[in-house]
């Protein structure tokens, strides 16, 4: 195996692991907003550079893809590498200079403010990481969104910047969104989750006894598809929220009529 | 509408189906209809099985892909330098506010593809409007806008160039 020195610490990691993978396993603390372990890793945030050492001079990487193939040796808290991701900072606290979860990105790594110009409305708060597009496509199978436009103007679109009719509001683009632009609103008058920006619209599960929402039908069919369903009463506690859920279940353990046999089996 | 399909499935055909092959598929679209309209596309990805955000990306990436179809007029407004000194940026804004148009997009009416570009060469006349050809010096947002507002409103059959494609 490997072995990565980081800053004079020595980690060995399974071959083509990343310098990120070493740095967690050292440690030590590697800032990233476009990493996320459920989707394939694109880079394109530059927020984790780190400095490699290639004997004579020091090359910048990103370390959330470098693999390490053989051992070497990288700095973190070097001056050029922070002043490098420092830098990225600036520049991705521009584009999004209202987002309280880069700000505070921000701030741990000893950045205030950016002197930069910070982007117009249309861009909406947004850093291109490509989280979303990845999660929608990779791992929900969705693909509902997109990027949009190319150079200064690329956005993150749904089709046509109309509501998707692939979006079925399960609200993954916004759990990985690193910088909270993407939102999940629920119209309670409505019944209806949509995903912010893109107006994509779908109707709630709600609760049969309180009304409280739960997930978006499409998203309930989908999940309920993998379940066989077999019995009656499963299928009625599928349709109360976990609260309710919790309460009749409750009452009927209390009324000494649950059976051991669980209600549902998972197929797939 | 079936033939809306055939012509797709057609075009499709013509590449033999390969996913790969799809901008020249689009430029076929484009070609057929003078843009490239949501219906088309939506079929052309369904066929393709390919997603309609990858096929939006495409068509929005490449600048002479239309997504809407050309007005009966053309009207270019000079942002370079000079010009923009000179207010073009204004007049750019005061353009899409009254006709609800963005640059590089039609009027809804199809009275007018709207064009901001960089520069057409006539900095001594800035700021510099260009319609069908004719060019109106020392523009200002409300002579613009007057200029626009007489030009002559499309008509039904309003024809769109059906030579033109993506390169
Ligand atoms: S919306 Fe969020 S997740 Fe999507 S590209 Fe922008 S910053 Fe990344
Ligand atoms: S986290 Fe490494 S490039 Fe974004």
């Amino acid at each position: 195996m490997p072995t990565v020195i980081i800053d004079g610490q020595k980690v060995e990691v399974e071959r083509d692991a990343t310098v990120l993978d070493a740095a967690k396993k050292a440690g030590v603390w590697i800032p990233t907003l476009c990493y996320h372990p459920a989707v394939s890793i694109s880079g394109s945030c530059r927020v984790c550079m780190v400095e490699l050492d290639r004997g004579d001079w020091r090359q910048l990487i990103t370390a959330c893809n470098y693999p390490v193939r053989r051992d070497i040796v990288v700095y973190i808290s070097s001056d050029r590498a922070e002043r490098a991701r420092r830098g990225v900072m600036e520049l991705l606290l521009a584009r999004s200079p209202e987002s309280p979860e880069l700000k505070e990105l921000a701030e741990r790594m000893g950045v205030k403010s950016t002197p930069y110009p910070t982007v117009t409305e249309s861009q909406r708060s947004c850093i291109l990481c490509g989280l979303c597009i990845a999660v929608c496509e990779d791992i929900i199978g969705k693909a509902a969104i997109g990027y949009a436009g190319r150079g200064v103007d690329r956005t993150v679109a749904s089709p046509f910047r109309q509501p998707s009719e692939d979006c079925i509001g399960c609200g993954a683009c916004a759990a990985v969104c690193p910088v909270g632009t993407i939102k999940v609103r629920v119209h309670e008058e409505q019944e209806e989750v949509e995903i912010s920006p893109f107006k994509s619209r779908g109707k709630l599960l709600v609760c049969e006894q309180c009304r409280a929402p739960i997930v978006s039908t499409q998203v309930g069919e989908q999940a309920l598809g993998k379940v066989e369903m077999n019995r009656e009463e499963f299928r009625e506690l599928m349709r109360l929220c976990p609260k309710c859920r919790r309460s009749k279940t409750a009452a009927r353990l209390e009324a000494g009529n649950i059976d051991k046999q669980r209600g549902g089996r998972v197929v797939s | 509408m079936a033939g809306d399909e055939k012509l797709i499935e057609s075009i499709v055909g013509r590449y033999d189906g390969e996913v790969g092959m799809l901008i020249p598929m689009m430029q076929d679209v484009q070609a057929e209809y003078g843009y490239l309209p949501v219906k088309q596309l939506r079929l052309l990805s369904k066929q393709l099985e390919v997603p309609l955000s990858r096929l939006f990306a495409v068509a929005t990436f490449y600048s002479s892909f239309r997504l809407a179809p050309k007005g009966a007029h053309e009207v270019t407004l000079c942002m370079g330098t000079v010009c923009y000194l000179k207010g073009a940026g204004g007049i750019c804004e005061a353009i899409c506010k009254e006709f609800r148009v963005e640059p590089g997009g039609t009027t809804r009416d199809r009275l007018f593809s709207f064009q901001a570009v960089n520069c057409v060469g006539a900095c001594a006349l800035a700021p510099v409007m260009v319609v069908d050809g004719k060019y109106y010096d020392g523009a200002t947002a409300e002579s613009a806008i007057e200029i626009l507002h007489s030009l002559e409103p499309a008509e039904e059959t309003a024809e769109t160039s059906a030579k033109e494609t993506a390169t």
